[in-house]
C-alpha cells in the first residue's frame, strides 16, 4: 500500500490537496518522513474521514492543510485559491474558512479566559485584525520578534553578564570610599547621605531588575516552549511583553553598571545628562502616545515595550540627578508609570468591553448551535465544564467564523461512549444544518463510519485506500483496512476474536519500508512490493486502492494472480 | 506457583459493603457506595461505567492505593482469606506483586522515566524474592519476551521514553506480572492505544491471564472491550452496580436501562454510515448532590414517579432460563461456580418488560422523552 498517484482525485472539489509532502528536520541530520505525498480532497458538503494508526500522519496531513506548519511541498487549494503560496498575513484571512477542532477540548481552550471570549477570538484575530493592525504595531511587533529571537539565544550570555555586571557594581560600591566616590560628583553621591540614599536605591533597582529578569526569562521561555496551539495570543503578548520588559531592564542596568564602573564617563555621560535623555524620553513617549491612542490587541505588546523601554530610561534619569532631587524624582516617575499603566489598562478594557459587545449575538447564537446555554455559559471559564461540553465550546469556536471547511482532529477520542455520541450526533447536525465540510481525522473506524462521506485509510504517510464507508467496511480492498477492521471490538460476546490480528508495530517515519510501505507488517506481502511502489487506482466505482493485490476488484488478472498466490504461500 | 485447582470454590476475591468516601469542601462525595461483588480462581470480570462512575476508585480502595486523608474506606475487602481493609503498609508491600497487581491506563504515568526498563521490569522480584540483580536481570529478559518486546536484549537497557505508547504498556503489564500475581486489575489499559495496539495488549492480557491462571479485573468504558474477554460484568453508575450478570446474559439480556443506554451509543462498524446513535441525554450526576430515586433516572427514558421518589435495590433476575451453558471462552477449568451466574440489576422498570414499554409510552405522551428514547425535559 502506501502508495502515490491521484487517481482518486475529482475536479470539482472544494478543498483539494494534492502531493502534500512533510518532513521535519530529525537529530543527526536525519529526516522523518511525516507525510509522502498524500493527495485528498473534499466536495462541499461531505465528510472525509481519514483513519490510520498513531503516528501514520493523519493528523500531521490536517494540519499541513491548514498549513501548520507549511508542507514541505505540495499544493492545497481551497475554493480555487492556492495556501502554500501566501504570506502569514493572508493566511491569517482564509483561516476564518478554514477552521480545527482538536483532540483534548480541555487543554486546547485557554482556561484563564471565559468562555465568551474564547469563543469569540476567531472574529477578532483573524476577521479584523489584520486591516486594524496600524503600520505602528506591525513594526512595533517586528522589533519584538527580533529582540525575542535574539534574546531566546542570547539569553544565558546576557544573565552570566548581569550576574558578573552586579557583583563588579557591588566590589565597586565596596572598595572605594565615601570620599572617592563623592569626589567623583556624578552619580549625586556628593554628599554623604545621598550616598547611603542612593546606594539602596540602586541595589534595590538592581534586585527588581535581577527578578524582572528571572520572571522574564521563564515567561520567554514559557512562550518559546509551549505548543503554540496551546498558547492564546493574549498569553503570548503578555508573556513576550514581560519578558522583554525584564530583560531590557536588567540589561540596561547591568550595562549601565559595567559602564558606570570601568569608564569616567565622557561624551556619552554628558550627552544624556545635557538633554539628550530628555530627547530619548520624548521620542519614547511620542512612540508611547501614538501606541496607546489605537490600544487594540496587536498593540498590546507595543504598548508594553514602550512602557518598559521608559522604565529603563527613568533609570538612568534617575541615577544621573544629584542628591535630594533623585528620592523626588523616583517618586514622581513611580507615580507617572502607575497612572500611566492604569490609563493604558482602562483604555485596553474598554476596548475589551467594546469588542465583547460586539461580538456577543454571535457568541450566543453559536452556542445555541452547540446545545450550550449561553446565559450560564457565558462568563465561565473552560475548567468548569466536563470534557463534552468542552468540546461542545471548541465546536462552538470553529463555527463562529462561518468556516467552509473544519478539520476534526480526534474530536471524540478523549470522551466516554455516551458522550462521544452525543458530539458525533451534533456534528453530523449542524453539517446538515449549516452545509459544513469535514475532515474527521480518527483511529476508531466505526466512529469513522458513521460520519463519514468518504473515507481515506493512511499508513505511514501515504494513502491505502479512498472509498465510501459502507463499500470499504463491508469489504474492504486493502489489506491494511481488512486488518484494521479487524481489530475493533465488537460489543458482542459471541463476536470472533483475534481472526486477522495485525502484528508488530508502525516501522520508523525515519526509514520508510520500499516500494510499499505497508509490505512488512502485510500478509500478502510479494517481491513485487518491494520493488515498485503501487499507484492509487480505481478497482470499481467510487474505490481506489494503492495496492498491487487488492482484495476486492473487477481488474483482474493481475489481481488474480497477485492475490490468491502470495496468500496460498504464507 | 501458587495454587492452580480452579475448582476451589472459595472465592479469590469478595468485596462486600465497600464503600468510598472523599471529604471534600463542598461535602461528603460518595465515590464508591456500597459494592459488592466476588471473583473466583481464574475468572475474568469486566468492570464498565463512565468517567466518574467510582469504578477507578473502587479498584483503588480493593488494592488499597488511596491516599489516607480526606478518603474514609469501609467495607470488607477479602483476598483469599486475607482482610484488605485491615492490612498495614508492610502487610501491603508484600500483598501488591505477587498477589495483587494493576496496570493503570497511562503507561507513560506508570513509568519511572530515568529507570532503565530492565530495572523497573526486574524491581519487584529483587524486593519479593531476594533475587540478585543478575537474575532479576535475566529474570526481566525473559518477562520482555513473554509481553512480546522485540529484541529485549537492547530495550532492557532503554529508558521508557525511548518506545511507543504500545511497547510502553508492555512493560507495565511485564511489570505487573513480574512476581505471577494470582490477581490481576487492569484500570482501562488501552484506553491511550490505538485499536491496533489495543487489540493486540488485550490478546497479551488474556494469554498471560490463562497461562498463568490469574484472575483479571479489566476496567473500561468500552462495552466492546469487555464483550469478548470476561466472563462476568459488572455496570457501574454514581458509584453503585446497577447491573451484574454473566457477559453473554448482559448482552442478550440486559435490564437496566442504563446499560442498553450505554450499549446503544456504542457506534458499531456494522451500523450504515451516518446511521442515528442514540445518546444518552444529561450528564452524569454531581456526585455530591446525588438525587433522590434511582441515580440514573433523570437520564432515563423509563423513568417514572417512583424513580425519582425511591431508588430500586440491586435484585435477582428470576431464573427462568439460565444462560450459564452459553458463556464463551471462560475459564480452562470450565467448572460451573453458581455465585458467577447470578444476573442482578437495580431498577423497576427493568428494559424488555411490558412494565418498561408503558412506562416509555407514557414519557413521550407526557413529553418527558423524545421518540428517539432521549430525555429532552428533566423535572428537577
Amino acid at each position: 500500500m502506501a502508495g502515490s498517484g491521484n487517481a482518486h482525485l475529482r475536479p470539482d472539489a472544494l478543498l483539494s490537496a494534492r502531493d502534500l509532502v512533510v518532513e521535519f528536520p530529525a537529530a543527526g541530520g536525519r529526516t522523518v518522513y511525516a507525510i509522502s505525498g498524500v493527495s485528498l480532497d473534499l466536495a462541499e458538503g461531505e465528510t472525509l474521514g481519514l483513519v490510520g494508526e498513531s503516528g501514520c500522519g493523519k493528523s500531521t496531513t490536517g494540519r499541513a492543510i491548514l498549513q501548520l506548519p507549511r508542507p514541505t511541498s505540495g499544493t492545497v487549494q481551497l475554493a480555487g485559491q492556492e495556501l502554500t503560496e501566501l504570506d502569514e498575513d493572508d493566511i491569517r484571512k482564509v483561516r476564518p474558512r478554514l477552521q480545527m477542532i482538536y483532540q483534548d477540548p480541555i487543554s486546547s481552550l485557554n482556561p484563564r479566559r471565559r468562555v465568551r471570549d474564547i469563543v469569540a477570538e476567531p472574529l477578532f484575530i483573524a476577521l479584523e485584525n489584520v486591516s486594524r493592525r496600524t503600520a505602528m504595531a506591525v513594526w512595533q511587533d517586528r522589533i519584538g520578534e527580533l529582540l525575542q529571537n535574539l534574546l531566546r539565544r542570547a539569553a544565558v550570555p546576557l544573565r552570566i553578564v548581569g550576574r558578573l555586571a552586579s557583583v563588579a557594581f557591588v566590589l565597586w560600591i565596596l572598595s572605594e570610599t565615601v570620599e572617592e566616590r563623592a569626589a567623583e560628583g556624578w552619580l549625586g553621591w556628593t554628599q554623604v547621605p545621598a550616598a547611603i540614599i542612593g546606594f539602596p536605591t540602586l541595589a534595590l533597582l538592581l534586585l527588581a531588575g535581577a527578578i524582572a529578569l528571572m520572571l522574564g526569562l521563564t515567561w520567554v521561555l514559557l512562550a518559546v516552549m509551549l505548543p503554540f496551539g496551546l498558547m492564546s495570543r493574549q498569553f503570548g503578548e503578555v508573556s513576550s511583553a514581560v519578558g522583554l520588559a525584564g530583560v531590557v531592564v536588567t540589561t540596561g542596568a547591568s550595562a549601565f553598571m559595567l559602564w558606570r564602573t570601568w569608564s569616567s564617563f565622557g561624551g556619552w555621560a554628558k550627552w544624556l545628562n545635557s538633554g539628550g535623555l530628555i530627547l530619548l524620553t520624548a521620542v519614547l513617549a511620542v512612540w508611547l502616545l501614538l501606541s496607546i491612542a489605537k490600544p487594540e490587541r496587536a498593540g498590546a505588546s507595543g504598548v508594553a515595550t514602550t512602557l518598559s523601554a521608559m522604565v529603563v530610561l527613568q533609570v538612568f534619569y534617575v541615577a544621573g540627578l544629584d542628591g535630594g532631587i533623585k528620592l523626588a524624582v523616583l517618586v514622581a516617575s513611580a507615580v507617572v508609570d502607575a497612572l500611566l499603566f492604569r490609563w493604558v489598562l482602562r483604555r485596553y478594557r474598554a476596548n475589551r468591553d467594546a469588542e465583547r459587545e460586539q461580538a456577543e449575538p454571535r457568541v450566543r447564537e453559536v452556542l445555541e448551535y452547540v446545545g450550550i446555554n449561553p446565559d450560564d455559559a457565558m462568563d465561565r471559564r473552560p475548567w468548569e465544564f466536563s470534557g463534552g461540553q468542552a468540546q461542545r465550546l471548541s465546536i462552538a469556536r470553529a463555527l463562529v467564523s462561518v468556516p467552509q471547511v473544519i478539520i476534526c482532529d480526534e474530536p471524540v477520542s478523549s470522551l466516554d461512549v455516551s458522550v462521544q455520541a452525543q458530539i458525533l450526533n451534533l456534528l453530523e447536525d449542524l453539517k446538515n444544518l449549516m452545509g459544513l465540510t469535514l475532515v474527521f481525522i480518527a483511529h476508531d473506524l466505526a466512529v469513522v463510519k458513521n460520519v463519514s462521506d468518504r473515507v481515506a485509510v493512511m499508513y505511514l504517510g501515504k494513502l491505502c485506500e479512498v472509498s465510501e464507508p459502507d463499500a470499504m467496511f463491508d469489504e474492504p480492498a486493502h489489506p491494511y483496512t481488512e486488518l484494521l477492521l479487524a481489530a475493533i471490538p465488537q460489543p458482542d460476546p459471541e463476536a470472533e476474536l483475534g481472526s486477522g490480528r495485525i502484528g508488530g508495530e508502525l516501522p520508523s517515519p525515519m526509514d520508510p519500508p520500499s516500494g510499499c510501505r505497508f509490505r512488512t507488517r502485510c500478509p500478502h506481502a510479494a517481491q513485487r512490493c518491494i520493488d515498485e511502489e503501487p499507484e492509487m487506482r480505481e478497482i470499481a466505482p467510487g474505490r481506489f486502492v494503492a495496492c498491487h493485490t487488492p482484495l476486492v476488484g473487477d481488474s483482474a488478472p493481475v489481481r488474480v494472480e497477485m492475490a490468491s498466490a502470495p496468500r496460498g504461500e504464507s | 506457583m501458587p495454587d492452580l485447582s480452579g475448582s476451589d470454590e472459595r472465592p479469590l476475591l469478595d468485596v462486600a459493603e465497600l464503600r468510598t468516601t472523599f471529604h471534600t469542601p463542598v461535602g461528603p462525595l460518595v465515590a464508591v457506595d456500597g459494592v459488592e461483588w466476588s471473583l473466583r480462581r481464574g475468572a475474568r470480570l469486566g468492570v464498565v461505567g463512565e468517567s466518574g462512575s467510582g469504578k477507578s476508585v473502587m479498584s483503588r480502595s480493593i488494592m488499597r492505593l488511596l491516599p489516607k486523608s480526606r478518603v474514609t474506606s469501609t467495607g470488607n475487602v477479602s483476598f483469599d482469606g486475607i482482610d484488605m481493609m485491615s492490612l498495614g503498609r508492610r502487610e501491603l508491600l508484600e500483598m501488591w506483586g505477587p498477589q495483587l497487581a494493576m496496570v493503570f491506563q497511562d503507561p507513560l504515568g506508570s513509568l519511572n522515566p530515568v529507570m532503565k526498563i530492565g530495572k523497573q521490569v526486574g524491581e519487584g522480584l529483587r524486593v519479593h524474592r531476594d533475587l540478585s540483580a543478575r537474575a532479576a536481570r535475566s529474570a526481566a529478559l525473559g518477562l520482555l519476551e513473554e509481553v512480546g518486546i522485540p529484541e529485549p536484549h537492547r530495550r532492557i537497557d532503554e529508558y521508557p521514553h525511548q518506545l511507543s505508547g504500545g511497547m510502553r504498556q508492555r512493560i507495565v503489564i511485564a511489570i505487573a506480572l513480574a512476581c505471577s500475581p494470582r490477581l490481576l486489575i487492569a484500570d482501562e489499559p488501552t484506553t491511550a492505544l490505538d485499536v491496533t495496539v489495543q487489540a493486540q495488549i488485550l490478546d497479551l492480557i488474556e494469554a498471560q491471564r490463562a497461562e498463568r491462571n490469574m484472575s483479571l479485573v479489566l476496567i473500561t468504558h468500552d462495552l466492546g472491550i469487555v464483550a469478548g474477554r470476561t466472563d462476568e460484568i459488572i455496570v457501574m453508575y454514581a458509584g453503585r452496580i446497577v447491573e451484574r450478570a454473566p457477559t453473554s446474559t448482559l448482552f442478550s439480556d440486559m435490564r437496566m436501562p442504563y446499560t442498553e443506554a450505554l450499549f446503544r451509543s456504542i457506534p458499531k462498524v456494522t451500523d450504515d454510515s451516518h446511521a442515528r446513535l442514540e445518546i444518552i441525554g444529561g450528564q452524569p450526576p454531581q456526585m455530591t448532590d446525588l438525587p433522590l430515586g434511582c441515580k440514573f433516572a433523570p437520564r432515563c427514558k423509563y423513568a417514572q414517579d417512583l424513580c425519582f421518589a425511591e431508588e430500586p435495590a440491586l435484585i435477582e433476575v428470576p431464573k427462568a432460563a439460565p444462560a450459564r451453558s452459553s458463556i464463551s471462552g471462560s475459564a480452562d477449568d470450565g467448572e460451573p461456580d453458581p455465585a458467577a451466574g447470578v444476573h442482578l440489576y437495580r431498577c423497576f422498570y427493568p428494559v424488555g418488560t411490558p412494565e418498561a414499554a408503558e412506562a416509555f409510552e407514557r414519557n413521550i405522551a407526557s413529553g418527558r422523552v423524545s421518540e428517539a428514547g432521549v430525555v429532552i425535559r428533566t423535572d428537577d
